[in-house]
């Protein structure tokens, strides 16, 4: 057997059309080196099916193998997907701290301390209102500043709780939005769903559809922010999709099932909001605590008075029930003139419902550092991990410039070879082909 | 990734900027609970506290007032006291006939009515000799001297736990009136008129006799008096002097729990700019260099 004249040719030609493909990749990873989700793409090129030269024919003596050239196999991305789990679980841990951190902010700026015209600077000038009645027990203008600066101290409470309220039925409405039927899950889910069978689709056909795992992985990244997920590629090359502690899988193949039911501790925004607003959640306690002072803050006043002063046992229903006419410094059976009643009220400055209050505050205040130290520890886990993943699949600029070169150089000589195989043809057609004429 | 990093470095001065210009700007190092949870509360605590004591300060000056009120009317009712021996010693000797006496009688009266206005002194519109029906006058004008007040004593707070009574009782002076033959003030005051006014030789000598005594008596209950009220105010000014030292140890604790030490963040503010400065040079020269620089 012998080797076709024209093979060089051919093995020249399939050069040019790796490098070439080569250098779009290249080019495409630069076009892309700022698109969000984008994995680096690489041509893997394989050198072709060698022709064999079968051993002791006449002209060659040994056997051999010659190569005919080169071809592009596939163009792959270039991803790591033990990097992918862990940013996605990692990523459900920050926006889980993110969530807690915005809505405990929230709460604690309702509360408006420390300032001069918080909770606590209103019940300082409660107490200061009942002394001015032990000084003054006769006068008019004294029973009303007590009366006005109740009535102040109730709203002051009273607002601080329908605030927390607010926040909480925000914290719920914002689960809704996210879980309802054209919330986010919903149609990250069914794009989800979609990109699988469309994967499938195309892998059957032996064509890598990188765009559209670049897309998949994008969504799953974003999934990852809302519960903790976990990603299974089937063989088939759809992914099965556990979200939260949610009973079935949340895409399945082809298909999604939402909306289910989700727990508390599913990880992520949504498992925050719902723990934030469970019974035993951050924001349900400050609200019980409020609730525990205004109760706190009846009682202790109330016990010193014929008739009680504040009605109410929560934040929401705390209100004055007296008016000034009927409020007095001294006891039932007393002159006018004594200050008993308004001395003992007075003395409860830093009692009871003061202290409750400084925990309160002391509570919110840990609560909210300790989840803005989460979150900052979080942020720097996913950045850490991001970077990770973006020295594997992001573009390097830098390293598709150097390709660039390479492959432009790999096509410069792989266009020598056809010139030198051309004029090697010249040199047979051109000055041995005489015979005969 | 540089570029990510960078932005995150120069976010991270940015905000530590920011927070050391709030402390500087506010001149608290709390602005929330969040800062210093514990912190926050010791705040709310001390910021309490020091209210409570400005209220103690306020008690305590009008307790002072309310008693100097009180000692003023008895300075009044000692000098008329003094004005009725006076006129007791006279009446005694002998040497004044019946219409002088009858004179002297009426001054006596005038003089009882005017101890009995004293007695109705009033301090911020509380009569201050009544106990604690102070918006009762102890004593009507003219001839009922029965005392209108009661024997509770009104008191103000000056100190956690520590209650002083500012009332004076009148009525161990006073007393009321000749009909109870208590030996009140007022009882010896009637019974020296209607003695004068009696004008016999043995009325004279019961003048030098039983009623200077009676009446000596008398004064010296005003005298002790005015030395409790003395004491209530001394107690009041002790008071107001602890009240100050602990307000000002208040406020130096507050002051370590939240105020900026503003040497300290001025400093740390210019260091905070010099850095972020520098890493916006530095993120400026770095991301801009690259490969594509050096290929023809």
């Amino acid at each position: 057997m012998t080797i076709p004249s024209l093979q060089g040719l051919q093995t020249a030609l399939s050069g040019l059309i790796a490098e070439q493909t080569a250098l779009d990749t290249a080019g495409n990873n630069i076009a892309n080196a700022n698109t969000e989700g984008y994995s680096r793409e690489t041509a893997l090129l394989e050198p072709d099916s060698p022709l064999t030269i079968p051993a002791l024919s006449s002209h060659t003596g040994l056997g051999a193998q010659l190569g005919t050239g080169v071809s592009v196999t596939t163009i792959t991305r270039v991803r790591n997907e033990y990097l992918d789990a862990q940013y996605r679980s990692q990523n459900s841990s920050l926006s889980s701290a993110t969530a807690n951190a915005e809505v405990l902010e929230q709460a604690q700026s309702a509360f408006n301390e420390p300032s001069s015209a918080g909770i606590a600077a209103q019940l300082s000038n409660f107490w200061s209102a009942w002394n001015s009645l032990a000084t003054s027990p006769t006068e008019e203008a004294a029973k009303q500043a007590v009366v006005a600066a109740g009535e102040q101290l109730a709203t002051t409470i009273k607002q601080l709780g329908s605030q927390l309220s607010a926040i909480s039925s925000e914290v719920t409405e914002q689960y809704e939005a996210l879980t309802g039927p054209s919330g986010e899950v919903a149609m990250i889910a069914e794009q989800v769903a979609q990109l699988n069978g469309q994967i499938k689709l195309s892998e059957e056909g032996g064509i890598p559809p990188n765009e559209m795992l670049d897309r998949r992985d994008a969504l799953l990244d974003k999934l990852s922010s809302l519960a903790n997920i976990t990603v299974t590629e089937e063989p088939d090359h759809m992914d099965t999709v556990t979200f939260g502690e949610a009973e079935k899988p949340l895409v399945e193949g082809t298909k999604f099932n939402w909306p289910q039911e989700l727990t508390a501790s599913s990880g992520g925004r949504l498992g925050a909001l719902l723990s934030l607003t469970s019974p035993e959640g951050a924001l349900t306690q400050l609200q019980s605590s409020l609730d525990g002072v205004a109760q706190t803050l009846a009682a202790t006043v109330n016990e010193h008075v014929a008739t009680p002063f504040f009605s109410g046992e929560s934040a929401a229903t705390l209100a004055v029930a007296v008016k000034s006419s009927e409020v007095s410094a001294a006891g039932t059976e007393e002159a006018a003139g004594a200050n008993k009643v308004a001395q003992a009220i007075a003395a409860l400055r830093g009692g009871a419902a003061e202290k409750d209050y400084a925990a309160l505050v002391e509570k919110v205040g840990s609560d909210v550092q300790g989840a803005k130290n989460d979150e900052s520890n979080m942020q720097t886990t996913v950045t850490a991990i991001n970077d990770q993943r973006q020295s594997v699949s992001g573009v390097s600029l830098d390293e598709e410039m150097t390709n660039l070169i390479t492959f432009q150089r790999g096509y410069q000589a792989s266009a020598r070879t056809l010139t030198a195989m051309s004029e090697m043809l010249e040199t047979l057609i051109e000055h041995t082909g005489v015979v005969g004429l | 990734m540089v570029t990510s990093t960078t932005l995150d470095n120069l976010n991270a001065s940015l905000a530590a900027m920011e927070r050391t210009s709030d402390e500087l700007s506010s001149g608290k190092t709390i602005l929330e609970p969040s800062d210093n949870p514990y912190g926050a509360s010791q705040v709310i605590d001390l910021q309490s506290q020091l209210e409570g004591l400005s209220t103690y300060e306020a008690n305590a000056q009008d307790g002072i007032s309310w008693e100097q009120t009180a000692s003023s009317s008895m300075d009044n009712m000692s000098e008329v006291t003094q004005r009725v021996r006076e006129l007791l010693v006279q009446g005694a000797n002998g040497t004044y006939n019946k219409s002088d006496l009858e004179t002297m009688a009426l001054d006596v009266e005038q003089l009882t009515e005017t101890i009995k206005q004293d007695a109705n002194a009033q301090y911020a519109g509380q009569y201050i000799f009544s106990g604690t029906a102070t918006t009762t006058a102890p004593y009507e004008s003219g001839a009922n001297d029965e005392y209108a007040g009661n024997e509770e004593g009104v008191s103000r707070s000056v100190g956690p736990g520590a209650s002083i009574t500012i009332t004076t009782n009148i009525s161990s002076l006073l007393g009321n009136g000749e009909a109870s033959e208590d030996g009140g003030l007022l009882d010896t005051l009637r019974s020296i008129a209607k003695t004068m006014r009696n004008g016999t030789a043995e009325a004279q000598s019961e003048l030098g006799g039983v009623y200077l005594e009676k009446l000596d008596g008398n004064m010296e209950t005003l005298r002790d008096l005015q030395a409790s009220a003395g004491s209530a105010t001394d107690q009041m000014q002790t008071a107001l002097t602890r009240n100050e030292d602990l307000q000002s140890s208040i406020t130096g604790a507050l002051a370590n729990v939240d105020s900026t030490n503003v040497a300290e963040a001025s400093i740390d503010y210019a260091n905070e700019q010099a850095a972020y400065e520098a890493a916006l040079r530095a993120g400026a020269s770095i991301v801009q260099e690259s490969l594509l620089n050096f290929l023809q």
